[in-house]
């Protein structure tokens, strides 16, 4: 199966509640008073809308799920594999880097040092042999980084 | 024809320091271009915090020569290893990657680099003549003749998004919504903000376009890190076009650049669509259309000129009407803005130094393009094999800073991170992301103008089918909404039960 029902189903049904959400924000709001149309509705029908091609979207992924012969094969036509670690491994990581720029827990470039060089070795699968190198290249872009941005183009980093 | 602010700008430009921006931008675009999974959109959002302390005209050419390269630079990777190094260069892999592998890949990367700057010369000509005049008659435009526009805009690049309209319209409005939270510009009060003051200035448009353009195209890419695909080994040989290519080209060349031309005219279509009609065209035109997907010449000319040719096509929009033309133009107005310079029909107006430097910086760079590319293209195919391993991680770092560098807080930092996950999700759903950025960065502007409009006439809506202009672009807008519709109910019918 080429189409991604689950998926498809899943992300529209987290784009409803976003909607939804923005929907209840907007019908909060008062109406206009020295112009017709106020605040609210743009927003309103634009979630309204959205909501509405979403709800399309689950109904063609539900009648192309219902079509195949069992749920159990449409999901491991969909997922066929175990999950690849390589997205969540970056994300994961990203999230605690920006985490502890935020916490401002050292300097910029030694987060970023220790950042790179852990994410570039885990993604080399932890290979010995590529360690050197990951080393190597987070100093050049951490330190780098920090040194150009701060003397060269004066731009303000996270700590 | 105003050649005397054209010579001034391209005098400006070949002066060092703008010269340099404009050799920075066309190489670092070209290198980006080639290396799988750095896109030019990337870059372009990347490098727009660097551009805040720099003088909007040499940040313009910066910018624009990225846009040149980086559409360019597609060409070697979907030559050497049938990978587009941009999704404009889909159409290449075709015939460019079975030419090389058949022992000519320098023939097929020069017929590429020729036709990719005969592409960029033509749709230049048609920027330079035709986008003075534009912008004059959409001066007369009031605001529900711009607030139709752009709806009709966001209909046409829903209706030809990758995936069906339905999900083109999903992007594009979800884009538009989330642009709303903030300090509402007509009545001065906050609205959507969940009373968290960080949310007062509104979602900015740059940790969003890196969030959703850089970093979900960086999980994208660590999904899948293993070996590079098989790949063609390099040669310049047979690099230069004959006058006899040319003339055994010729009509290929002109008709793909025209067809890539008018569909960078179309509000969002991009380089992606024109390279694809025109290889289609050229190959249902073609007296050996058994040739196509297996090294055909005239695939690697019609899909080079044309994407190419929808870089000028696509700022003709942007300059003379403030409306993208591409998902880079969406950004190079977010650069505009960012410089305080407001995009649209007054630009030649306001600031004709800004547009003569675009439509100057269109033609050396594509200029530029071509020399570099034929006189370096081995050395820079050497940089596409670089392991993704140690590109995204280093990608994501300039992300962070980049997305920080616009307001110094954390925040906006927060921000890029959930708009890359946003956007992983809603490719992984195959709902394209180019509506959505274009949603975000033209919904302001159309809904300025329909309460602008509305207060004008005291709520009366019924100027939208009284003045021509309007009337048009919306039956246009409804057209392209229920065509798709009877195109498959003719189809049904067709098909028998």
């Amino acid at each position: 199966m080429d189409r991604r029902s689950f998926t498809e189903i899943g992300v529209a049904a987290l784009v409803i509640l976003i909607c939804a959400v923005f929907w209840i924000q907007a019908n909060r709001l008062p109406p206009g008073t020295f112009e017709p149309l106020g605040s609210g509705p743009v927003p309103m029908y634009t979630a309204g809308i959205v909501i509405l091609c979403c709800l399309i979207v689950i109904g063609r992924a539900l009648a192309v799920i219902f079509q195949s012969p069992s749920l159990y094969r449409a999901i491991r036509e969909e997922f066929p594999g175990s999950p690849r670690m390589g997205g969540i491994l970056m994300l994961g990581s990203s999230a605690v880097y920006v985490g502890l720029l935020h916490l401002q827990v050292a300097s910029f470039g030694l987060i970023t040092f220790v950042f790179l060089a852990a994410l570039i070795w885990a993604m080399e699968s932890f290979r010995f042999r590529k360690a050197p190198l990951a080393l190597i290249v987070a100093a050049i872009f951490a330190f780098g980084a920090e040194y150009l941005f701060t003397n060269v183009f004066v731009v303000d980093l996270p700590v | 024809m105003d050649f005397g602010a054209l010579g001034g700008a391209i005098g400006q430009i070949l002066s060092p320091w703008p010269f340099f921006m404009l050799f920075l931008g066309t190489f670092l675009g070209i290198v980006v271009g080639a290396i799988p999974g750095l896109t030019g959109a990337m870059l372009i959002a990347l490098t727009l915090p660097l551009t805040f302390y720099m003088e909007p005209f040499d940040a313009v050419v910066l910018l624009v020569a990225m846009y040149v390269g980086a559409i360019s630079g597609g060409l070697i990777t979907a030559t050497l290893m049938r990978m587009p190094g941009t999704p404009a260069s889909v159409m290449t892999t075709f015939d460019g990657y079975p030419m090389a592998r058949s022992g000519r890949p320098g023939r097929a990367l020069g017929l590429g680099i020729t036709a990719s700057f005969v592409g960029g010369l033509i749709a230049w000509g048609v920027l330079f003549t035709v986008t003075k005049p534009l912008s004059v008659l959409a001066t007369r435009f009031g605001p529900f003749e711009y607030f139709t526009l752009i709806m009709m805009a966001m209909v046409l690049i829903a209706s030809v998004s990758e995936g069906s309209l339905v999900k083109g319209l999903i992007s594009g409005l979800l884009g538009m919504l989330v642009s709303m939270p903030g300090v509402d510009p007509a009545t001065g009060m906050p609205r959507m903000t969940f009373d968290w003051y960080m949310l007062n200035g509104g979602l900015q448009l740059l940790p969003v376009l890196i969030g959703t353009f850089a970093v979900s195209q960086i999980i994208k890419d660590s999904l899948d890190l293993g070996a590079l695909p098989d790949r063609a080994e390099m040669s310049s040989k047979g690099m230069m076009m004959s006058l006899r290519d040319f003339l055994r080209h010729g009509v290929n060349l002109i008709r793909s650049s025209f067809i890539g031309t008018f569909i960078g005219i179309l509000p969002g279509v991009g380089a992606s669509i024109g390279s694809v009609v025109a290889y289609t065209v050229t190959k249902n035109v073609s007296s050996e259309p058994e040739k196509f997907g297996k090294g055909s010449e005239e695939g690697i000319v019609a899909s080079e000129a044309a994407n190419n040719a929808t870089v000028s096509g696509a700022l003709i929009p942007l300059i003379a009407m403030g409306i993208p033309g591409s998902v880079i133009d969406a950004i190079l107005i977010g650069a505009l803005t960012i410089h305080s310079i407001q995009p649209g029909p007054t630009l030649f107006l306001t600031n004709s130094d800004i547009v003569w430097a675009m439509i100057a910086t269109a033609l050396l760079a594509n200029i530029l393009m071509w020399l570099l590319m034929t006189s370096s293209v081995r050395h820079i195919s050497s940089l596409i094999y670089l392991p993704r391993s140690f590109v995204l991680p280093v990608v994501m770092m300039f992300c962070v800073i980049g997305s920080y560098a616009l307001n110094n807080t954390m925040f906006d930092v927060w921000v890029m991170l959930l708009f890359g996950v946003i956007g992983f999700l809603l490719e992984w759903a195959r709902i394209p992301l180019g509506p959505f950025v274009i949603g975000f960065v033209l919904a302001p502007l159309a809904e300025e103008k329909l309460r602008s409009g509305l207060m004008m006439t005291a709520g009366d809506l019924s100027p939208i089918v009284t003045r021509p202009f309007p009337l048009a672009f919306t039956i246009t807008a409804i057209a392209l909404l229920v065509w798709p519709l009877i195109s498959e109910y003719r189809k049904r019918r067709r098909t028998p039960e």
